[in-house]
Order: structure tokens, then C-alpha cells, then sequence
């Protein structure tokens, strides 16, 4: 039966083409996350190629599970051998995941993908929701906090030199809608947004190359274009009413557009052939209605990165809007209504978050006043303030409107020592408008915001006394002398306890006539640790301890060499012995 | 918006060679269907003398089509033969005298002055029918009260492969000219659009040399889309504007351009409907071309005179590589909707793999149905309603463009009974 020609192209083609529109991208993640890490000294050979590694893993144990699901199924290895594009769901975690995410956790959403998303849903074509964001919505779910205590989306050389969040994470703890200031500039400039040298997931922060894959596969038409089209402009239109009522230019909806990993979830994920609309109808609702969700996460819910659960969140009503698409093409009064529904959505969501956003913009819900005392002309506050990963509590004494004196009473943020070693404070203090710190940003505009914020409370706030007893309530240090046991006559152990670069790091010091014998690692929660041992650090500081202060730290692993370094000379301080020595 | 796709046009080996003429066969076999009608009453008996034109059969019923002999000689048996349908046909035999008597001359030297009535009746009784393979009766597209404003020739032939009526077009330019104008003047109409396909520049030029005399007929190109040979999207393109059934309802009438020489040769000479260019083409042919074949004769005979097969293995299609039929065997007869005889390498079925959802069968559908859709649906009638599976006019660009090789025509074919079934 006829046709007796046959157009040329071919699923197997298609999904080459694929492959050839994901290399660049995957490279580009080699270059971030490997190779400029390993050039600066930032990582090891493995480190190096380490990109490459975690998006094979995946790509390879996706692989293997549906194989060895179709062998347990069909008991027949060349039908299990046959090609049903098993590397695809693996492939796509791996690019969507942080790159922190430990192996064991990547495999086991791997399983998740191929095994429980696709197969058995019946294999290739016939699941319904996204394979890889199924995998990735999964350990998202159950591991997140063992990610991000890993260094989440950092890869090595962010994680110790400049250390910065994902631009949607800084924009959500910013005091209302913020600037170019707070938002582009620590990142540079929106060209580097673009070109994608920021942090974010394995291989989804280049917005660029995700714009030349765009279009190298609309023009094999290999991907449904109409449905990024439309995401991406519903994204732009309302981010572009948002910023414009606020005063932002033309840079806040392409800073929106570009970062989130919009550009790759649009192109890539958003357009799984399988898993959206085959009408042209159900692909535009489709696209809208992408935007307008992604819309309400980044700016109505708590989670900053909407675009992977929204794209989840639609595979829900595909067969739905097919049906509408289907049905509208001869009757398109039919896909009137969601229509009509998706343009109210985007004029109320656009005009409602900018009203909202305008007025919020006074009140910084990551700030409050712990005690104010009003002592004629001088008002002494004590306040609070959101800073990367602790709160910040500070001293502000405002005399006749001026600063005489600001000091930080306790803050436990990863990167506060650039602050210190900045001076920044005492800059700070002369002038709120100076530029952040490059490598504690989000400490730095934290400090900004909390003095702009207590001079706001200055000028326009009630004149009364305020006492709050977590005012007076003593920082917990960062050192800690936790126990202490008399062994014999000449030797004591110590379990001592600093911070490290994300958690405490607990050690036992064992001392003989106040030398150390012994230092074991009791517990530590550091990413790069390993870094140490692999140095031998432990043996060089009690090789050295004679000369502790002049050892110097780990590259790649700056602040757990410190915080061990540190707290063993805060132990020798202690019980007398750096002074008796040196 | 035009929906259509851009396909390749194969007609480069069979649009050089002139016309060519086969009428050495020594029996037609005139078949006894219209359209795919069988219900036939037979007028002629065993023994009989008929002249070239003589009336053989007719169809009872409302269209009283009449079948007419395409040679002389006498009637010897009957006899059933596969045509291009597939099916095998009851056919009447006549033996061939080669002397094309008929039975009385004709000639008509002023073919405008005809009246409207006087006009369907004679292409009524000429058998003339639409060639472009509807086989619908043309004197009943024309015989209406409702003022028709514009007559469209349909000279895009979108099928790739097929060039009959291009050589037709070129070689009798000027008659198909005359008879266009004739019939534009006896049915009032306002204008007459020529449709040929945009790369035909060439066709264009030999049309223009003829043109300059019929102020109201105007040549116009049309994108090199498929199916746009298709009635709707040809209006849909030239006059911007939808129908629901048939063109006459916005007082369109679409002939195709075979179809107009039948009349001019009908008006002229009174000459039925007995014979028909057919292409004969394809990869497997060793000398593809047009051949001026009289009805009832079997292709195999003329696949001989063509120069034979390349390769002994073929795969047969009566019609283009796009909406034709395969056939069994080279021996059919040829009636008059068949326009090509499609001789290719044999082709094995492919193997359908999953489909993967691209939406391309969607995206071309001229006639805007899903054809995915219809496919999953195929075991849930309610849903099949609502997907109007009706429409499909089988252009075969779903199965074409599929990527999974899932013959998505065959599918919808399959809804199309499913749906019979349900009332």
C-alpha cells in the first residue's frame, strides 16, 4: 500500500540531530565546570574531566536499566539490544542536575527515569511525563539538602573563589524586585547571563547555545519550534510589565528569559516530542501556559527555578490540549476559552506582580530590628539581616542621622572572611554605595541592605524603645573546646570543634607535654575535604606545629584547611602552649 | 494558509518524449464501471459489430453515464479483468478490426456556438467524466441554475512522477485554449483561471504565445506544494475562500485540464471519451513516456512497447507514488481515471517503528486532521467522532512525512470503515 515514496527523514535522524545540537552544549559544560576550574587550580585531572564523567554516568546507566529491562521482559537480547533511544533520559538528567550531585544519588535517579518514567509506562513514546525530570524531580525531592550541602550547583572553582548563588536564588533574597546593581552586576554583565559563564545546572546556563540549537533544529525540524516561541515570549511579555512598572529596562526580561535555565528547558525539555502537544493549537496553549507557570514559581512561590516543574507540571494536560488542538482546527471557537484564559492569566499576573512588587519594596522581610533605644540624639539598634547562609546580626548607633558606629556582633557566612579581609565594613560605613565584595556577594549586599534598611527605620520609623532579649543573647562561637579527658601524666585529648566551609569540623587533638601526638577527623561536612588528606595536611601541620601559623592553606579547599588549621591553633592558644612555644 | 509540502517532483524522465500512440493491441476490454459504479446495463451482445464511439453499455441510476467502445471490430466475449482499483472487473471484448471506423462524422467548426443545453447534452453523451480521477460526471457539475463566476483549470498535476497532463497541455495548447473560452462564453461565466504549478515556466511561455486572444483567461502559478492539486486548497489559494462540499457552492467550477481536451473533442467532433493520456514511468522502465492509450487496453502490452522493465523484480502502482493503488500485476486495463502506470524497483513494506509523537503528520494535514490522534483513538469511536476522520481526502502526505514509517493513511482509512460501521 502506497505512499510509494517516502520522505527521507527518520526518527533515527531526528534524534541525531539531537545529539548534534546537544554537543556544543556539552562541551560548554566541559569548559565551565572542568577545564577552567583545573587551569586555575581550582580542582584535579579528575575534577577536570569530572562534567564529562557525570553526564556519561547518567547517559550510561539510563542505558543499561532499559536494557536490562527489556531482557528480563522480552528474554531475548537482540530485541533488548534494539535502539529505543535509551541514553536520551540519562543524557538530559545529567545536563539538568546540579553538578554537586553525589554518583550513587545520579545512578538512583537514572533508575528513576528510564525504569519507573518511561518504561513502564510501555516504553519509548508512549510516558506521559518528561523521563529526566521525573529522575531529577526525585532526587531533587529526597536529596536536596545533601546536594547543597555539597556545594549544590557550584562547581569547584565558583565554590572557592567566587562563590555566588544562581542568579535566581541572589534575585529571591534581594529586598524587592532589585536593580541592575544586585541583580546583573555580580555576575558581570547580562552578556556573560547569556553566554552562560554563570553558576547553575550541569549544561543549562548558556542561554546562547541554546538559542543556535534552537535554531539549527527548527531548521531540520526536528523540535515542535512553536511551543519555546511561545513560552519564551510569554516569559519575556510579563517579566517586561513587571520590570517597566518598576523603572527596569529592557535588561530585566532578558535577564529573566536568560537565567533559570529557561532557555534549555524551552528548546530541550519543553519540546520532548513524546511528552507535549502534536497539535499546532495544543502546542501554542502549551507554550503559554509554560510561561505563565514559570512566572507564578520564580515570583509567587518560594522555589526561584520554576521552569523543570512547570514543564512537569503541563506534561499533566497534553492530552487535553491536543484535544482542543484537534478539534479547534475545524472549529476554533472550541479553543476560544483557554485562550481567553491564558491572556487574562498573563494580564493579571503581570500587572498584579508589578503592583505587588512596587509596594513590597519598602518592607525587606529579610531584616528586623532585634532592640532600638533612643538615647536623645543617639539611637543605638540592634538588628538582623538574611546573609548567605546565616543571619547576620549587627550594631548600627545612628547619631543626628549619621553612622558613628557599625559592627557585626555574629554571622556564621561561608565567605565572611573576604568581607574582613576588605575592610568592607569600615567602607561601608563611610559610604552604603560602594560596590560588593567579588566573592561574598550576597554577604556584602546583605550588610548593605541592612544599614539602608535601619536608616530607613531612622527616618520613618515610631520613636520608641524597642527591647527584644534575642538581642542580648551571646553569638555562638566558632570555636569550641567541646571535651577535654586527662589521658596519663603528660598526655590530654581534646575533641575540638571550628567551622569549615559548610558545617563544623570536629577533631580530636591528642597532646603530649603540649605537643600533638595525634589528630583524627571526628566529623566534617565539606565538599572538597578529601583535598586534605590527599595533601597530607593533617601530617604537615603536626610535622610543622612548631611553625603552625606559617602552613600554608589547601587551593581547592581554602576554607576546610582553615577551618582545621585555625582551630587547632585557637586550641594550642587556649591551654597555653603557642605562648610557651613561640 | 496553504497546508502542503514540498516533495520531490520525479518528472523529468517522462516529460521530454512526445506523445506517444499504441493502438496495435489486438482486444480491448472496455470495463463495465462508473466511477465505482458496476451496476451497468449492457447493450450490445456477442457477435456484434461496434463502431470507435459506439455505446456499449450504460450506467442505471441517476448519473446516466454511457460507456462507448474506444475501437471497431466485434464483440466476442466477456471477460473479467483486474483494473487499476484492484478489483477484477467485467469486461466486454471486442476484438479489433484496426480500421477506427465510426459511425458518423462530425465536425463542428465554431464550438461557442453551442447552447447550454445543447452543451451537456452533448458531453452526456460523449461519457465525458472528470479525468483528473474523480470520475465524476462533468454535465452535473454544470448543469445548475446558480450563477458560476469562475471556472479554475486545474493544470497543477501535484503527484510527482505523473506529466500527462503537462505534455497534453503542451501539445494542445491552443485546442484546450479554444475549448476553455467556448465554454466559459456558453455558460456565462466571468473568468477562467489556469492553474499550473510555478516551476512550469516553461509551459507558462508556450500558454502565453496562445493567450493574447482570450482576454478573459488568466494563467496562475501556484506554489510548489503538495497536495496542492487538490480542489480546496486550489480555491482556498486563487480565490481565498473556504467550501463545504463542492466548489459550486461559491459558484466555482474546477475541471481538470484532460478533462477540458475530452470536451474540446466532444464540442468538435463529437468524439466520446474512448481514449486518454497515461504516463508510463518509474525507476524499473527502461523508456518512461506518454502514451495516447485507448480504454480497454492492458497496460502490460504497452509496458512492452515501452521498452519493458530494468529489473525483473518491480513494484506496480496504478496512479502517482502518493494516492495511487499497487497492483498485483502490469496486466490491467486502463480506464478512464487512470492517469500514470507507475513501474518502480519493488519496494518491501517498511517495518512501522513507535511513533514518537513529532506532530508532523498533524502539522501537513491539508485537510487539517490529526492523523496521530486518529491512530490512538482508532479503539474509542466517541473520541473518532470527534476527530472527523470524514475529511480525510487520502493524499497520503501523513505516511509520507512520518519519521516512523507508520502508514498513517492505512489508519485513518481503518477509521474512516470504523465509523461507516458505527451507523
Amino acid at each position: 500500500m502506497g505512499p510509494f515514496i517516502k520522505d527521507k527523514n527518520t526518527t533515527k535522524k531526528m534524534m541525531n540531530h539531537l545529539l548534534i545540537a546537544l554537543t556544543p552544549i556539552i562541551i560548554f559544560s566541559f569548559i565551565k565546570n572542568g577545564f577552567i576550574p583545573y587551569k586555575k587550580g581550582y580542582t584535579n585531572i579528575v575534577g577536570l574531566f569530572y562534567p564529562l564523567i557525570f553526564i556519561g554516568i547518567s547517559t550510561l546507566s539510563t542505558f543499561i536499566f532499559e536494557t536490562i529491562f527489556k531482557l528480563i521482559r522480552t528474554k531475548n537480547i537482540k530485541e533488548a539490544l534494539k535502539n529505543t533511544y535509551s541514553i536520551f533520559p540519562g543524557l538530559f538528567l545529567g545536563l539538568i542536575l546540579p553538578i554537586n550531585t553525589p554518583i550513587g544519588i545520579l545512578i538512583l535517579g537514572s533508575l528513576v527515569s528510564s525504569i519507573i518514567a518511561k518504561m513502564l509506562f510501555g516504553g519509548f513514546g508512549k510516558n506521559i511525563f518528561n523521563p529526566a525530570l521525573v529522575g531529577r524531580l526525585f532526587i531533587i525531592s529526597v536529596f536536596a539538602s545533601t546536594i547543597m550541602s555539597k556545594g549544590g550547583y557550584l562547581n569547584p572553582y565558583e565554590l572557592d573563589a567566587i562563590t555566588q548563588s544562581t542568579p535566581l536564588t541572589n534575585a529571591s533574597v534581594i529586598t524587592g524586585i532589585g536593580n541592575y546593581e544586585t541583580l546583573v552586576r555580580p555576575y558581570g554583565r547580562l552578556l556573560n547571563i547569556f553566554i552562560g559563564n554563570i553558576p547553575g545546572a550541569v549544561g543549562e546556563t548558556s542561554a546562547l547555545l541554546c538559542l543556535l540549537a534552537f535554531i539549527y533544529l527548527t531548521y531540520f525540524k526536528v523540535i515542535k519550534w512553536k511551543i519555546p516561541v511561545t513560552y519564551i515570549l510569554t516569559v519575556f511579555s510579563i517579566t517586561y510589565v513587571i520590570g517597566g512598572s518598576n523603572d527596569l529596562g529592557i535588561w530585566y526580561p532578558l535577564f529573566q528569559i536568560f537565567s533559570g535555565g529557561l532557555m534549555f528547558g524551552a528548546v530541550f525539555m519543553a519540546t520532548d516530542p513524546v511528552t507535549s502537544p502534536v497539535t499546532p493549537i495544543g502546542q501554542i496553549l502549551y507554550g503559554l501556559f509554560l510561561g505563565i507557570l514559570t512566572v507564578i514559581f520564580r515570583y509567587l512561590t518560594p522555589f526561584p527555578e520554576g521552569v523543570l516543574t512547570s514543564i512537569l507540571t503541563m506534561n499533566m494536560f497534553v492530552m487535553i490540549l491536543d484535544k482542543i488542538g484537534s478539534i479547534g482546527r475545524f472549529n476554533f471557537k472550541i479553543a476560544l476559552i483557554p485562550f481567553i484564559v491564558a491572556w487574562l492569566l498573563i494580564i493579571g499576573l503581570s500587572f498584579g506582580i508589578a503592583v505587588t512588587l512596587n509596594k513590597t519594596e519598602e518592607i525587606d522581610p529579610n531584616f528586623s530590628i532585634l532592640s532600638k533605644e533612643i538615647n536623645q540624639n543617639k539611637t543605638t539598634y540592634i538588628v538582623t539581616q538574611k546573609g548567605y547562609s546565616s543571619t547576620l546580626k549587627g550594631q548600627i548607633i545612628i547619631e543626628n542621622g549619621n553612622i558613628e558606629e557599625f559592627k557585626i556582633l555574629d554571622q556564621n557566612d561561608s565567605f565572611y572572611s573576604k568581607i574582613e579581609e576588605n575592610n568592607y565594613i569600615e567602607k561601608l560605613k563611610e559610604n552604603n554605595e560602594i560596590d560588593t565584595v567579588s566573592g561574598a556577594t550576597i554577604t556584602s549586599t546583605a550588610l548593605k541592605n541592612m544599614i539602608k534598611n535601619t536608616l530607613n527605620d531612622y527616618k520613618t520609623g515610631k520613636k520608641e524603645n524597642i527591647i527584644n532579649e534575642e538581642a542580648t543573647k551571646e553569638p555562638k562561637p566558632t570555636f569550641e573546646i567541646i571535651s577535654e579527658t586527662q589521658i596519663d601524666e603528660a598526655t590530654k585529648e581534646y575533641i575540638i570543634k571550628n567551622k569549615g566551609f559548610s558545617g563544623d569540623i570536629k577533631l580530636k587533638v591528642t597532646l603530649t607535654n603540649n605537643q600533638i601526638k595525634e589528630i583524627s577527623v571526628l566529623e566534617q561536612n565539606d565538599s572538597y575535604f578529601h583535598m586534605l588528606e590527599e595533601n597530607n595536611y593533617i601530617n604537615t601541620i603536626i610535622e610543622n606545629q612548631s611553625n603552625i601559623k606559617e602552613i600554608d592553606t589547601i587551593s581547592g579547599a581554602t576554607y576546610s584547611s582553615k577551618g582545621v588549621k585555625e582551630g587547632i591553633i585557637k586550641l594550642l592558644e587556649q591551654v597555653g602552649v603557642i605562648n610557651e612555644q613561640i | 494558509m496553504i497546508t502542503g509540502l514540498k516533495i520531490p517532483t520525479c518528472k523529468k524522465m517522462s516529460i521530454k518524449e512526445k506523445i506517444g500512440v499504441y493502438n496495435k493491441m489486438k482486444y480491448v476490454y472496455i470495463p463495465l464501471i462508473s466511477g465505482n459504479d458496476t451496476n451497468i446495463t449492457i447493450s450490445v451482445k456477442k457477435g456484434d459489430y461496434v463502431y470507435k464511439g459506439s455505446i456499449v453499455g450504460k450506467r442505471k441510476g441517476n448519473f446516466r453515464i454511457p460507456i462507448h467502445s474506444s475501437v471497431s471490430g466485434t464483440v466476442v466475449d466477456y471477460e473479467e479483468k483486474y483494473t487499476s482499483n484492484g478489483r477484477k472487473v467485467k469486461c466486454i471484448v471486442i476484438e479489433n478490426d484496426f480500421l477506427d471506423a465510426i459511425e458518423k462524422e462530425y465536425v463542428n467548426n465554431d464550438i461557442t456556438k453551442y447552447t447550454k443545453k445543447e452543451f451537456l447534452k452533448t458531453i452526456q453523451d460523449c461519457g465525458i467524466i472528470g479525468c483528473g480521477g474523480s470520475g465524476f460526471p462533468t454535465y452535473i457539475k454544470y448543469n445548475i441554475d446558480k450563477k458560476i463566476h469562475t471556472l479554475i483549470i486545474n493544470a497543477v498535476e501535484c503527484e510527482p512522477y505523473i506529466t500527462a497532463d503537462y505534455v497534453l497541455f503542451r501539445e494542445k495548447c491552443e485546442e484546450i485554449l479554444e475549448a476553455i473560452d467556448a465554454i466559459r462564453e456558453i455558460n456565462n461565466i466571468d473568468e477562467a483561471i489556469i492553474a499550473i504549478k510555478e516551476y512550469n515556466t516553461e509551459l507558462k511561455e508556450i500558454i502565453d504565445n496562445y493567450i493574447g486572444t482570450y482576454l478573459k483567461i488568466k494563467v496562475v502559478l501556484v506554489p510548489d506544494l503538495y497536495p496542492m492539486g487538490w480542489e480546496k486548497s486550489l480555491v482556498k489559494y486563487i480565490k481565498k475562500t473556504d467550501y463545504e462540499r463542492l466548489p459550486m457552492e461559491k459558484g466555482i467550477i474546477v475541471n481538470n485540464v484532460s478533462t477540458i481536451y475530452a470536451i474540446y473533442e466532444a464540442l468538435k467532433y463529437h468524439k466520446p471519451l474512448t481514449e486518454r493520456i497515461v504516463t508510463f514511468t518509474g525507476t524499473n522502465l527502461k523508456r518512461p513516456q506518454n502514451v495516447m492509450v485507448k480504454l480497454g487496453t492492458s497496460a502490460s502490452e504497452i509496458i512492452k512497447k515501452v521498452g519493458g522493465l530494468n529489473k525483473k523484480n518491480a513494484t506496480f502502482v496504478a496512479g502517482g507514488p502518493m494516492m495511487g493503488n499497487s497492483i498485483p500485476t502490469d496486466d490491467i486495463i486502463i480506464n478512464i481515471n487512470d492517469n500514470c502506470i507507475l513501474v518502480l524497483d519493488e519496494i518491501k513494506e517498511s517495518i512501522e517503528q513507535a511513533c514518537m509523537r513529532c506532530g508532523k503528520c498533524v502539522e501537513n494535514c491539508p485537510a487539517k486532521l490529526s492523523p496521530v490522534l486518529i491512530n490512538e483513538s482508532l479503539k474509542t469511536p466517541e473520541k473518532l467522532k470527534k476527530l472527523e476522520p470524514m475529511r480525510c481526502v487520502e493524499c497520503g502526505l501523513c505516511s509520507y512525512i512520518c519519521p516512523a514509517k507508520i502508514n498513517l493513511r492505512e489508519k485513518v482509512r481503518l477509521a474512516k470503515q470504523e465509523l461507516r460501521k458505527e451507523n
